[in-house]
């Protein structure tokens, strides 16, 4: 159905694809190429258990079940051609292009857009353009924006607790059959920079990037470290929605006039037009979602605006508890 | 015969409603929030006027969201009769059983006054015998004026379905006459069947010679005397 570079896709049962991680690695946009022994089931494995531990914590993802050594059953979809960049720590092209040192903290974490195309070296984009150019829509970047920071805090702190600091990573997203927007791709030493808390020590694909060697024994080592875990990171997550209530344009504000009036006996006599609205904001006690969006749209419907006067619109964000 | 009023925290308009039902001589029962397993009591129902839950978000919504206005649907299907005053008009229309909102008069400010209102042909039982008259009665709310598309306005009046309209003394209804700013002077409607009748005036208050006038006690009577066929 599909092959990367990485990684090829065929088409499963019932809406589901398998996804099969090869021996090869690359990096530089596909410039630099190898074979390595082992990678493909380390990346496997490693996405797999990554994958279910955001499941647990109600992160929606394209993965289902591990098929064998080197194959993930997942959710088809269509992938969106913008990846999300969340970064914790400067390093990488954010050095490059900026002209900033390796290792500074970035508070709260940055995220990036990059359009997946090697022909053109998978260029940074703005939320804009993206929108613009039809790769995504107004309210899937909000989602992935969401779902990101969403990640980064559970990925933080589950390598905080075997000493590793995550200093960035990809996610790609897809889109499904239904129209939710779900995780996808992988989640690996391919596709994340992590460092030893004590030694500063890269743990990642820098290894093959800076040709530091012992690719997959530092891969299955995070991997190893992973799986002696006994618990998970404690972590309650929560989705902050804003709904803004607006009466429509064709209804007479009586409030918004007198508002006005006042304005223009203040001297302010440039505006004219004011209207007022309502601004509901909500905290829901789960991960950023679809599901969830879609709850809000539902409560926005049924009670907190009435459609015959009234039109919203829904903002979501995660933040970060730190 | 029993009739049910309802009591939502807010809701102050019950006793006076109370009132009247006992000077009728009609069996009456307060019926609260989470009363809804009692419905099936009760021959018909009166959501009386207040200020429901603070009429926060908008007026009537949250009581409209209320497992007792829920298990009104049925109650309505079947033909019973239910008659929303004041805030218990602005929660029917929020629940859908009547069409259209009432939003914020246009002055902006809580009106409270005595005015009249033309009672027009409806095939409503509630309104038989008063079709043409005017009424002389109190209203006394913030959010009175009534809002709905020009083509459910219009649906409404082809079939018959404004029940009053603001008015002046000689029964023309004219814009000086509108209190808050309502399409088409509307102060109350009825649904299609004509069992459910909501209405922003306060028949209640004007039900009794000492308040200044009876002519809203006819609805109360005519309610009355439906159930007793």
């Amino acid at each position: 159905m599909y092959s990367g570079k990485a990684k090829d896709v065929k088409i499963y049962e019932n809406n589901k694809v398998k996804l099969i991680f090869r021996d090869s690695i690359s990096a530089f946009d596909g410039e630099k190429k190898d074979i390595i022994q082992g990678k493909g089931e380390a990346n496997c494995r490693m996405s797999a258990k990554l994958f279910e531990i955001l499941n647990e914590y109600g992160i929606r993802t394209h993965y289902h079940s591990m098929l064998d050594n080197n194959t993930l059953i997942c959710d088809k979809v269509e992938i969106i051609p913008v990846e999300v960049v969340c970064r914790n720590v400067t390093a990488g092209s954010f050095c490059r292009r900026y002209g900033v040192t390796q290792g500074l903290e970035l508070l709260p974490p940055v995220i990036e857009f990059f359009y997946k195309d090697d022909e053109l070296y998978d260029p940074l984009v703005t939320q804009e353009v993206a929108i613009q150019l039809e790769w995504m829509t107004k309210k899937e970047v909000m989602l992935m924006k969401a779902v990101t920071r969403a990640v980064n805090t559970i990925l933080v702190e589950l390598f905080d607790m075997i000493s590793l600091q995550l200093v960035d990573f990809k996610l790609e997203f897809g889109r499904t059959h239904d129209g939710r927007i779900i995780v996808a791709d992988e989640i690996s030493g391919d596709s994340m920079r992590l460092w030893d808390k004590e030694t500063g020590e890269v743990k990642d694909k820098d290894r093959y990037r800076k040709d530091m060697g012992d690719v997959i024994q530092h891969y299955n080592d995070v991997y190893d470290k992973l799986s002696k875990l006994s618990k998970l990171p404690e972590l309650s997550l929560s989705t902050k929605a804003q709904v803004i209530v607006k009466l429509k344009k064709t209804v007479l504000d009586p409030a918004g006039e007198v508002t006005l009036r006042s304005l223009n006996r203040m001297n302010y006599q440039e505006i004219d037009n004011v209207r007022l609205g309502k601004h509901v904001f909500v905290n829901c006690l789960t991960a950023p979602s679809s599901e969830l969006l879609k709850n809000l749209n539902d409560m926005s419907e049924k009670l907190f605006s009435n459609p015959l006067i009234e039109d919203y619109s829904i903002d979501l964000w995660f933040e970060e508890e730190r | 015969m029993k009739i049910g009023i309802t009591k939502f925290p807010g809701t102050n308009n019950e006793q006076d409603v109370t009132r009247v039902l006992n000077c009728l001589n009609v069996e009456n029962e307060l019926l609260y929030p989470r009363d809804y397993r009692k419905l099936k009591d009760f021959d018909a129902l009166i959501l009386a006027g207040g200020f429901s839950y603070g009429d926060y978000l908008r007026a009537g919504v949250v009581a409209a969201r209320t497992s007792l206005i829920d298990e009104l649907h049925d109650f309505i299907i079947s033909e019973k009769f239910v008659l929303g005053i004041c805030n218990g008009f602005q929660m029917l229309c929020e629940a859908n059983y009547l069409p259209g909102v009432l939003t914020t008069n246009t002055s902006t400010r809580f009106i409270s006054k005595w005015v009249n209102i033309k009672v027009n042909k409806t095939n409503s039982p509630l309104l038989k015998g008063l079709e043409s008259k005017v009424l002389r009665i109190p209203i006394a709310h913030y959010e009175g004026n009534y809002y709905n598309t020009e083509a459910s306005i219009k649906q409404l009046k082809d079939n018959s379905q404004i029940a009053f309209q603001y008015c002046n003394e000689k029964k023309v209804v004219e814009s000086m006459s509108n209190p808050n700013g309502s399409i088409a002077n509307i102060a109350g409607i009825v649904n299609d069947k004509g069992n459910v009748l909501g209405m922003m005036p306060h028949p209640e208050r004007s039900s009794f010679h000492y308040l200044g006038s009876i002519d809203g006690r006819s609805i109360f009577e005519n309610l009355i005397e439906e159930l007793k066929c």
